[in-house]
């Protein structure tokens, strides 16, 4: 293909300086120059004023010990140095994400399809569920959470705490306050290896019954099936190992230490946490229940109207039909969503919880230089986002349309 | 956290702006007397030494100092704009340029004078960490606070002190760690904290603000588990600046030694070739690059330590007279350096 373009750039008559091709390279190269000389320029300036002021422009810092003692964090030694400290920020901040993560997709999903029901009322609600928390800012709702719901809010101090019983339990099983929640959680008993021995052999099992079924499908053209399968298998054997081992879990019941100023047993839960993540997770299912609506709107109505065509039932229609289509236009901007939601858990620091930015900031006050503090945070998130964008890629590229 | 990336950028910007002189640069002394305003970091939420009431406007202890330097370089009390600060905020401030100098209840410590690139100038208030604890509370010392959760600001030398004092004794106990008591008092009345550390200036002046808004009636401890010397700091590497900052803040105490007031400081009657040079009736130059009557300034508009004092500490309950910070002819700590 010949452009006019080309054509001139080949033209030896035209002088280079208004030669397109020629032209085009030295306004790039100029363009990079100057942003590589602002950026060398405010990097030496910041290097000249640190040492003028004699403070250090190395990291030697996250060797030295971190003083203070984290929230909520009982193993953590404040004589450990700062890289540790970095460490249980990162711990934290990627528990909050995960479980907003978690708690934002299920409802952005249930909420993102009721707005498109045909049930007015659940239309409606839905509706206004996303109005309303898709129009508030984040560190509003955090703040509500920290403050209305905890701070000022229905709980009890912890000393008073409420210790609810599970109905048919002879111990509490769930502890509220405003300060730690309680819950039992799962440890390790003796016969742990046995347990992970039959998740393994399940695995295998699982993989094998995929193949036979894939193998058999090719066959004889009888339904896959393959999920349906694998997953029974699965279940079957860990079940059977889990039965077989036998104390290969004991339950960890959480109670209120002797003191009765700390929880002790059980997953704990601070108010910090439970604010972050419950906040972000309903902030962002507001935003991906919109993504949801509109990708599965923009499926063409001929596929809707064709699924009902051939009878298939509401449920089989989203199944089968419907959400395949959307989930390829949805990907995309939901990861963007998921990457906001980890970023937006530094607003963590209004609510006290100890995530990486609260920790960094809180070091830097304590002394720590902030320019190195703060590359150090801006990688973290950094990473955070690069891992979270390549694995959706990949799941994105496996469910976009694939033409032989 | 904004703000602190805007900080960020004003270290390479704002101070690499005027970076390049140098060493050899003129003093942020002739650059305040230029602008005519001196900016100074303070805090906005602490009863007593920095506070902003429902006007707007500053007041407490360090914001009066602020209005001392300012009397004395500019000539004018109010020629002072307060910038307010967390803990966490104020060295980046001060090593962004965004502020001449600070006085916000900062405690002098060897890591902040050598690490912060900045420079303690004199301890105009000596304090010490203690901890408070609802009157209904059965903790009497802080062995009895064992598992606690204990309320705390972050980014201050209290955190600190909290972690090794408890460490080093042995008392389990969980911090609860805001950037500013905005944050931190609530936890603290709503029973989310079992005891709050701070300063005993701080506590007693958060214990009159709760017990007076009708909360609940609080408990300071009598441990005292730390020294806190607070006072004025500025940046590294300017001693013109560094040097009228200190005496415009020391003459509040000279005055109070000579017993000039805010009151009979015009026609104060003296004979004493030493409080002459002081008042600037003298043919006297300290060449300290302060005005020669910067003393009358600062007292006539200002007050002398003790008004200064008496006016902001006394009635949140910290009583001048027996404590440290008594004049040292009262078997005191207020001690300056003679002015002539």
């Amino acid at each position: 293909m010949t452009t006019s373009t080309d054509k001139r750039a080949a033209d030896p008559r035209i002088a280079w300086y208004r030669n397109v091709r020629i032209l085009r390279v030295v306004v790039q190269s100029v363009f990079v120059a100057a942003v590589f000389t602002l950026l060398f320029w405010l990097f030496n300036n910041l290097i000249n004023n640190l040492d003028r002021l004699r403070i250090g422009t190395d990291f030697g810092f996250l060797g030295r010990s971190t003083g203070f003692q984290i929230p909520y964090d009982e193993g953590f030694d404040p004589r450990s140095p700062v890289r540790d400290m970095v460490l249980v920020g990162v711990k934290n901040t990627l528990l909050a994400g995960f479980f907003g993560i978690l708690l934002a997709t299920v409802l952005g999903v249930i909420i993102g399809v009721s707005r498109l029901s045909t049930n007015w009322l659940v239309a409606k609600l839905a509706a206004i569920y996303v109005e309303t928390f898709r129009n508030i800012p984040p560190l509003i709702i955090i703040i509500f959470f920290g403050f209305a719901v905890f701070t000022y809010g229905p709980f009890p101090v912890l000393s008073n705490a409420a210790e609810i019983r599970f109905p048919g339990a002879d111990r509490t099983g769930l502890i509220l306050s405003n300060t730690v929640w309680g819950i039992p959680s799962f440890l390790a008993g003796p016969n742990i290896g046995v347990f992970w021995a039959s998740m393994a052999v399940a695995v295998v099992a699982a993989a094998v019954a995929f193949g036979w079924r894939t193998r058999l499908h090719e066959r004889t053209g009888a339904p896959e099936r393959r999920a349906r399968w694998s997953f029974g298998v699965f279940m079957v054997v860990a079940l059977a190992g889990l039965v077989l081992g036998g104390d290969a879990f004991s339950i960890s019941w959480p109670e209120l230490s002797e003191t009765r100023r700390r929880v002790v047993g059980g997953f704990r839960l601070n108010n910090g946490f439970i604010s972050v993540t419950v906040a972000l997770g309903l902030y962002t299912a507001s935003h991906i229940a919109e993504i949801i609506r509109g990708s599965i709107l923009a499926v063409p109505k001929g596929q809707s109207e064709a699924a009902n065509a051939i009878a298939l039932t509401g449920f089989q229609r989203y199944r089968y039909v419907l959400l395949p289509q959307a989930m390829r236009i949805a990907v995309p901007p939901i990861i963007s969503q998921y990457l906001n939601l980890v970023k937006n858990t530094s607003l963590g620091v209004a609510v006290a919880y100890a995530e990486i930015t609260n920790l960094t900031l809180t070091s830097i006050g304590n002394g720590r230089p902030a320019p190195q503090s703060i590359l150090v945070l801006m990688g973290v998130y950094l990473m955070f986002s690069l891992t979270i964008s390549f694995l959706l890629n990949i799941y994105n590229r496996r469910i976009q349309l694939v033409e032989h | 956290m904004k703000r602190l990336i805007v900080l960020l950028v004003g270290l390479t910007l704002v101070v690499g702006a005027c970076a390049d002189g140098g060493d050899n640069a003129s003093s942020l002394l002739d650059t305040v007397q230029a602008r005519g305003t001196v900016l100074c970091g303070v805090n906005d939420v602490l009863p007593g030494f920095g506070i902003v009431d429902d006007a707007g406007n500053f007041g407490g202890f360090d914001v009066d100092l602020c209005r001392v330097v300012a009397a004395a370089v500019l000539g004018n009390a109010n020629a002072v704009e307060f910038v307010p600060l967390t803990a966490g905020e104020r060295f980046t401030a001060l090593q962004s340029g965004e502020i001449d100098v600070l006085i916000r209840n900062t405690t002098w410590t060897a890591t902040r004078d050598g690490q912060e690139g900045s420079t303690f100038l004199l301890t105009t208030f000596y304090d010490g960490q203690g901890v408070m604890v609802p009157e209904a509370s059965d903790v009497t010392s802080i062995e009895d606070l064992a598992d606690a959760n204990i309320c705390v600001l972050s980014g201050t030398t209290t955190e600190l002190n909290l972690t090794s004092v408890f460490n080093s004794r042995g008392i389990p106990f969980n911090p609860v760690v805001y950037a500013d008591n905005t944050g931190l008092r609530p936890a603290y009345e709503e029973g989310q904290c079992d005891a709050w550390t701070s300063d005993v200036s701080q506590l007693t002046a958060y214990k009159a603000a709760i017990e007076d808004e009708g909360g609940a009636a609080q408990r300071i401890l009598s441990d005292v588990i730390s020294k806190e010397p607070l006072g004025p700091v500025v940046l590294d590497g300017d001693s013109g600046w560094a040097q009228a900052v200190e005496w415009a803040i020391m003459a509040t105490v000279q005055a109070w030694e000579f017993g000039i007031t805010s009151g009979n400081v015009t026609g104060f009657p003296t004979d004493d070739d030493n409080v002459r040079r002081f008042l600037g009736q003298l043919d006297f130059e300290a060449g300290l690059g302060l005005p020669s009557d910067f003393a009358v300034q600062v007292i006539s508009q200002v007050g002398n330590y003790e008004e200064i004092y008496n006016r902001h500490l006394v009635p949140i309950g910290l009583p001048l007279s027996g404590s440290p910070n008594d004049l040292w002819t009262n078997g005191g700590l207020m001690y300056v350096p003679p002015y002539r």
